[in-house]
């Protein structure tokens, strides 16, 4: 019974991993970025999935996704605040990792390896947080109120 | 040759190459409106605004005097010039679409030889997008293959840099390093045109990008691995660290270091050089994996030339 009732839970779940396009967002997140000026070898590693799908311009990039950009590649982030994140070669990074580490805040972009380059054209009304493993840095308007 | 032919020659060179100053000019024969105007104005196709100038309205005839405007021309060609520099460098945005408005209109009133509107016109653009850069914030968030996060604010307001429950805020023209685990330290400010170093980081040259490299028994295990990169001008030495199987640092004063043997695996390598205060500057780091075996090198003829 318990056996029954377990894949009966998970059989959704896994129905839709195993159905939905490589590319597809997740189900029941909002986008956090949309990629642009993808340059080289760029991919994006869903949340839900494992495996590394080479980006295009216009992926929409959700919670707890990954992007990576090897030698020579190069993206931007373009979040609906207007902020643009301009992603260096050789970069893995995470987006609005909502499994943050304790006592570390929820940062809009995690830097793991690699770097980045933010502008904010109207910092007064926006905000941009980066986590890296050693630091979190916060840029623009100190609350911004969705 | 004479000190006075000498000067006459000069003269005679600068007046056919160079614009002349402002003052009267004479039409010459067979002269076009274009030739008047380039060697009047410096600019063929400013024939028009010359016209405007004199209050022609046709091209003048061979032996017609001619005005030149002077100084407030130049003021008006300047700002317009400082107005399409700050607009090719502002980000699209209504700002930029604003400022291109007012320089159009600059650039016809200048056609005009309406010069103090052109050069309020053109000052206005420039203002717009100098106020507009003001408000944007731009920094560079870069973490090392160690885990140290360097931040580098470029403009703009300062951000805040948190870390192990501290918090430091970093101005534009600073750079603040965070050791792994650490309170972030004080930002250092940095130096106009990287006067103290090199704000580039090496160019490595070899083992080359992401090679697998077939290499024979050695003492520590395989090798000898030559890790060689191009000499910097301002270094005054370099520091090699190796990640995977083995992690290791290396402080060399040349351009290249050889490793007698190193486990099999997986190595990521990264040069930074020693700059003159002792500090380092930026990295540069590449993958290679060490793999026992042979390389058999054929060399055969190739048909390019």
């Amino acid at each position: 019974m318990a056996l029954c009732l377990s894949l009966l839970v998970c059989a959704p779940a896994c129905r839709r991993d195993a159905e939905a396009p490589p590319a597809a967002p997740a189900p029941k997140q909002s986008a956090r970025a949309t990629l642009a000026e993808v340059k080289g070898a760029v991919s994006v590693k869903r949340a839900t999935g494992d495996e590394w799908l080479a980006a295009v311009n216009g992926t929409v990039l959700y919670d707890d996704d990954k992007l990576r950009t090897e030698r020579g590649g190069a993206a931007e982030l373009r979040f609906p605040s207007g902020t643009v994140v301009v992603v260096s070669e050789d970069t893995l990074l995470g987006i609005a990792e909502t499994r943050a580490a304790p006592g570390r805040p929820q940062a809009d972009v995690t830097v793991l390896r690699g770097a980045v380059d933010a502008t904010l054209d109207r910092p007064a009304n926006q905000s941009l947080t980066v986590g890296t493993p050693a630091a979190t840095v916060r840029a623009g308007r100190e609350i911004v109120f969705q | 040759m004479s000190p006075v032919l000498s000067a006459a020659l000069a003269l005679l060179v600068s007046a056919s190459t160079s614009v002349p100053p402002a003052g009267d000019a004479v039409v010459r024969p067979g002269e076009s409106l274009a030739q008047l105007a380039a060697r009047t104005l410096g600019s063929e196709g400013a024939g028009p605004e010359l016209l405007a100038f004199n209050h022609l309205a046709g091209a003048p005839a061979a032996g017609t005097p001619v005005q030149v405007p002077g100084p407030e021309r130049a003021r008006a060609i300047a700002a317009i010039g400082s107005a399409r520099s700050a607009i090719g460098q502002a980000p699209a945005g209504s700002a930029r679409t604003e400022a291109e408005a007012r320089l159009a209109e600059a650039e016809s009133l200048l056609a005009r030889a309406r010069y103090a509107e052109a050069a309020a016109q053109a000052d206005g653009a420039w203002k717009l997008l100098a106020d507009a850069r003001e408000e944007r914030s731009h920094f560079a968030v870069a973490v090392e293959p160690d885990g140290r996060t360097r931040v580098a604010v470029r403009e703009g307001v300062p951000v805040r840099v948190e870390a192990q429950g501290r918090t430091r805020a970093v101005r534009a023209g600073e750079t603040l390093t965070v050791v792994r685990g650490e309170p972030p330290g004080t930002p250092q400010v940095d130096s106009p045109g990287g006067a103290t170093g090199p704000a580039e980081p090496p160019i490595l040259i070899s083992p080359e990008p992401g090679l697998k490299l077939a290499l024979e028994p050695a003492p520590g295990g395989l090798g000898p691995v030559r890790f060689a990169w191009k000499p910097m001008p301002d270094a005054v030495g370099y520091v090699l660290e190796l990640a995977g199987p083995r992690k290791q640092t290396v402080r060399s004063a040349q351009p290249m270091v050889t490793v007698p043997g190193l486990p099999a695996g997986k190595y990521r390598w990264t040069v930074r050089a020693v700059l003159p205060d002792g500090s380092l500057g930026p990295s540069a780091t590449r993958a290679v994996q060490l793999v026992p075996g042979r390389i058999k090198l054929e060399v055969k003829e190739t048909p390019w030339q």
